[in-house]
Order: C-alpha cells, then structure tokens, then sequence
C-alpha cells in the first residue's frame, strides 16, 4: 500500500494509464532569419490560444464556470503585452523562441514562487502549465489524448495540470493519481468537482507503476494499492459500493427537512468562524448558524477591531443567511486562544482562568463594543447572541444588564436594532449543567458545547495525550450532564442546541433525539449526514436505546453498545 | 501626466481577476497608466505586472497617466479600482 494525500473522496479500481513525461530539452541556438522565428513562435501562441479556448470551454461545459476560469487565466497571461511581448524582445535579439519562452516564464515563476500570498505562488504553477504547453507545441511533442482513455482508467501522473483536467471524461476515469500537489491544488479542485476519487503526492508513484497495472484509489483514506491480491479486491468493491449508495442516500437529504423518523421536526444549524462560511452553510443546506465564533475579528487584527469593523462582519453574515437564524458566540478568548495585543497574563491554568464571559465582564467597554456591533446587525436579519462559559447565574444577568444598556444608547442615537433579541448561555461548564435549571429562568435559549463541557466535567486537558482516554464525550457522566442540561431547558420551555462536535456524531444522536434536543449545529459539511441520521430514529427506539446505554458504567461499554445499534 | 492616489478594496487585493479586469480596462487607452506603489513602478496594462505588484486589500496606490487621453484614462482607472474591480 501507498500512501498520498486525500484529495477527492471515492473508491476507484481499474486499469492504470500512466502519463509520462515528455522530455522538453532543447538545444539553444542562434537565430539567422529572426522573421521566420517570430513567426513560428507567433503560430505557437495562436495554437495555444485556440487550445486553451477550447479547454476553458469544455472545462465551462463539464464542470462549472468557475473552474473554467483557470484556464480563462492561463489566456490572460499570454495576452500579457509584458509575457509575449518580452518573448518577441527576445528573438528580435536573436534568441530561438523555445529559450525566449523559458527565460520569459522562468522570470515570472521565480517572482511569483517567492511571494508570501498562496494565492500568488499559484499562479507559479499556472506559468508552468503555459511554459510546458509552449514548449511542446514549439517542440512538436504529441500528448496523450485524454478524453479518449478506455473506461475504468486510473490516471497516473507526475502532475495533473488543468490542462490535462479538461479532457477527462468522467465516465471512463475511475481514480486518479499524482505525485505533487495538495488538498487545494488545481487538481485536487477539479478532481472533487468531477467527483473522482484522488489521491495526491505519493511519492514516485509514476516509476512504481507500468501501463495497465490494476490499481485500488481510496481517495477517502489517502491510500493506494497497485496489482492488489484478490480479497483486496474484493473488500474494496463491497466499500466502492457502500461509498456510492451513502453518497446516493446523502442527495436525496438535500433541501429537505430535518425529522426524526416518527416526524417530529428539529433543526440543523452549522458552526461557522467567518463571515464567508456563511456561503458554505448555505450551500450545504444548513437551516442557520448555531455558532458563530467572533474571534476571528480580534485575531486577524493587530489592534481590537471597532464597532464598525464588527458590525459588518455580523451584518455580512447575517445578510448572507437571509431569513435563516444566526447565533453569535461573544468573544471567547484566553484558555488555548491567546490574543497577542490584549497582553492577558499568564496563567498557571489558563483553561480555569480569566477566560471568556469572565474577561468581558471585567473589560465592559470591550464587551459593550461588541454587543452593540451586534444588535445594529440584528437590524438586518434573525440574530442571537450566546455567552460563553457561564459558570453562575450573575454572569447572565451581568450580560444581559450590558445589553438593556447598549440598547439605551442605541436608541438615543436613532440606531435601529432588534429589541426582542435573544440572549442564550453555552453549557459547558459543570457548574452550568448542574444548575440548569436556575439559569433556564434567566437565559432565552441553551446550546451545549460538548468539547469544553467534556474537558470541564472529567477533569481532562484536551490536548495532554496521556489523558485522551478519558476525553470522551460519551463518558456516563458527560451523558448524564447532557441529559440534564436538555431536561432543565425542555421543563423551563426554552429550546437547546448542541454545537460541540458530538452533535454530527452518528452515535450521539439517537441519544439526543432521546434526550429531546432542538437544536444540532455542525460543520456544514456534516449537515447531509447528521439529517440522514437523525431521519432514521423514531422517539421510541431511541429512548430504548438510551435507557439501556445510560444504565452502562463504562465508556468503552457505551461505545460498544451505540456501535451495535448503530443505523 | 496626471495622477491619483486611491485605495484598493477588493477582499483579496489586485491578485489574477482583479488585474485581468483592470489592464483590458486600461489597455484601449493610448496613454501610458502606470501603477505606484511601494516606491515601484508597474505597467497597468500587463496583468503579470500588476499581479507581481503583490497589492493587498486596504493598500494606496498612485495610478499614474501621461499621453493624449490621459484624463479619461485616469478617470476610468480609478472608478474602476474604487468599485472594487468587479469581485
């Protein structure tokens, strides 16, 4: 087995096409008739226009607008009066046009390699993609034509370029597999637009491989088996299979509503940390935002950002969401987050410090700047503000204090804002869930976050490895918490949301149907999985599956048992 | 030659779109429009240029031109740069 890069989920097995390289050294000579140059070069570039044309236009056609503008690109560079005119330059000095295409190139890669900007160093490899087409026209080097491989192909190469991508035909490559590039390369961009499994970077796979080799691609794992034995084989059609009816069954979730198995609606909310995942929620169907964390603002910046600055990054999100709900998380720093300007002292148990609520309401201008940025957002669109590791029942009544006050001044100065706004606690602090009910009368809504309410509960430092044993969101008693918190919030009438990862886990969430969550919030790429499983669970056989796993005193006996019963 | 300072706005500052949007722009002019910044000149009408500028968002640059219709092509320079180069 081998072993690359994950970068477009899929089993594909078939036949290996292998790509190869085409040697593209040339001698650099003298040129005596420099007119005869320039027009064989100039033939070069129409050859090179008319194919990239094409290309943009199959790749337009196939796949999408937005992918085609990568080779949209590459025709912008040649048109460059700095690229082909540099070139011209240069056999008018008489260079041939092979070297004057590579001084030329080779310049521009070499500023743009440099660079800082990842957007930049792309458009290195884009130069590369021109030079290397260039250069085979120029050399009168054929390349293997793509779109007419046989069905069931493995493509194998060194690299694939965008150029390559355009003429795959999606029914005959099953895989494909490369030596260079990552998860956000060209490659991997198209290959996850194609839907065709690809595994990236592994090492000299191009000299591992013959021509017709049969050869497994996990695109989901990373991993790559050539000539396999038979039961390989076979273990891997029966995944193929399971890969293709999951995904199958995962389409048909799209765009609808969220239930249980016996109807009851609920809702599935994303967690997002920009403005701009807002685009992703909706775009993987998400029916709102759970959790917005608003760090992103104090950490991008060398300075605390300003009421303004806030005000739009709410605004743009919540504009984006249109009428769908957005819950804000307030400032969550210190504990594992540290904010260089905000000089917080060092503590000697930063996750049991000055963290969070506990800064915001010791720094109330801070906070207060906040809070209004996000009540003139509220203008806009369905906002909720949520409050981080409260701990007691004054921190709520502080927050909420803050908020009547920034709602005073706003209305003093002619600000419009949502007066009903909602104010919700996060659950994730053992002392939350144990007084639950207290602070259900003084809070709109709950939303547990299972990632810090597992580390506070067992008493665990997330990231020490020697302790990851006990990191485990289905411990009793983290299940027990959980299931207080959901009763205490569903007895007070306000709603309860999960935004920690537990809430997409295919194990957890017969349990919080159980337990009567309202509210799951997860990564948007999660939305389809968690709908289809939460549709697969009726009220009834998840309480008995419940019942039977809270009775359990172990961790690893839970697991076991929600593995067992898993649908 | 006339000349303006503005401010680039795009979220991602000039990168590929940005530049192919503002050189077919400029290019139909006969004037010269060259791009200052960072004490660097930088022909406005090659995208290469601009993209080797390395211009992020919320930097100033001085658009520069000098020929027969220096005055429109500067006006429609810095409209363009100002409305944030169609992203």
């Amino acid at each position: 087995m081998y072993k690359g890069i994950e970068a477009s989920r899929g089993i594909g097995i078939g036949s290996i096409c292998l790509i190869v390289e085409h040697d593209l050294t040339f001698e650099s000579k003298q040129i005596e008739d420099k007119e005869a140059e320039k027009a064989r070069f100039n033939s070069a570039i129409d050859k090179f226009k008319a194919e990239t044309a094409e290309m943009a236009e199959n790749i337009r056609k196939n796949i999408g607008p937005k992918e085609a503008e990568i080779m949209e690109g590459h025709l912008a560079m040649i048109a460059d009066p700095t690229m082909a005119g540099e070139m011209t330059k240069m056999i008018e000095a008489g260079q041939c046009a092979e070297a004057a295409v590579t001084a030329v190139c080779d310049m521009f890669i070499g500023m743009f390699s440099k660079m800082e900007d990842d957007m930049m160093r792309q458009r290195a490899s884009d130069i590369s993609d021109i030079k290397i087409s260039l250069l085979k026209i120029l050399l009168g080097v054929e390349d293997i034509d793509i779109s007419k491989v046989a069905p069931g192909t493995v493509l194998v190469a060194h690299d694939l370029t965008p150029s390559m991508t355009s003429q795959i035909v999606k029914e005959n490559v099953v895989g494909i597999i490369t030596e260079v590039g990552g998860k956000t390369s060209h490659s991997a961009i198209l290959a996850r637009a194609l839907e065709i499994p690809a595994v990236l970077s592994v090492p000299n796979i191009t000299e591992i491989v013959k021509d017709k080799d049969t050869a497994i691609v996990d695109g989901t794992e990373g991993d790559v088996y050539i000539n396999p034995d038979g039961d390989v084989v076979s273990q891997y059609v029966i995944k193929r299979e399971e890969f293709i009816r999951a995904q199958a069954e995962l389409k048909n979730f799209l765009g609808k509503e969220t239930k249980t198995a016996d109807g009851k609606s609920v809702e599935l909310f994303c967690n997002i940390g920009t403005p701009k995942d807002a685009k992703k929620a909706i775009e993987c169907d998400g029916e709102g935002v759970g959790l917005f964390r608003s760090e992103f603002l104090f950490m991008d910046k060398p300075h605390l950002p300003t009421e303004d600055e806030q005000f739009e990054a709410y605004k743009e999100a919540v504009e984006i969401m249109g009428d769908k709900t957005v819950i804000i998380r307030t400032l969550d720093i210190g504990g594992d987050k540290e904010i260089p300007y905000m000089n917080l002292e060092k503590e000697e148990n930063p996750f049991l410090g000055f963290r969070a609520v506990r800064y915001c309401l010791a720094n109330p201008e801070i906070y207060k700047t906040q809070l209004r940025g996000i009540l003139r957002a509220s203008a806009y669109g369905k906002i909720k503000i949520m409050v981080p590791l409260v701990t007691v029942v004054d921190e709520i009544r502080s927050v909420k204090a803050l908020v009547e006050e920034c709602k005073k001044e706003l209305k003093a100065e002619g600000v419009s804002f949502d007066e009903n706004i909602q104010v919700g606690c996060m659950i994730e602090t053992a002392s939350a869930s144990l007084i639950a009910d207290l602070l259900a009368k003084e809070a709109d809504f709950f939303s547990i976050g299972t990632n810090d309410l597992t580390q506070y509960t067992m008493s665990v430092d997330r990231g020490n490895a020697n302790i990851a044993y006990l990191y485990s969101a289905f411990q009793p008693s983290v299940l027990r918490s959980i299931k207080n918190i959901i009763a205490a919030g569903n007895a007070a009438g306000i709603p309860v949301g999960m935004c920690g990862e537990a809430a997409a886990d295919p194990l957890m969430i017969p349990l919080l149907i159980s337990f009567g969550l309202d509210e799951y919030s997860v990564n948007p790429v999660l939305v389809l999985t968690a709908r289809c499983i939460i549709s697969k669970w009726s009220k009834a056989e998840a309480d008995a599956l419940a019942e039977k796993a809270l009775s359990l005193s172990t961790e690893a006996e839970v697991v076991a048992l929600l593995k067992a019963s898993a649908k | 030659m006339v000349s303006k300072v503005v401010k680039v706005t795009n979220e991602q500052g000039l990168h590929m779109r940005p530049a192919t949007v503002f050189s077919a722009a400029v290019t139909p002019f006969d004037s010269d429009v060259k791009i200052l910044f960072n004490g660097n000149q930088f022909d406005g009408k090659s995208v290469m240029m601009l993209m080797a500028a390395c211009i992020k968002k919320d930097s100033e640059i001085e658009i520069q031109c000098d020929g027969p219709d220096e005055e429109a092509a500067l006006a429609k320079a810095v409209e363009l740069v100002e409305s944030g180069l169609g992203d």
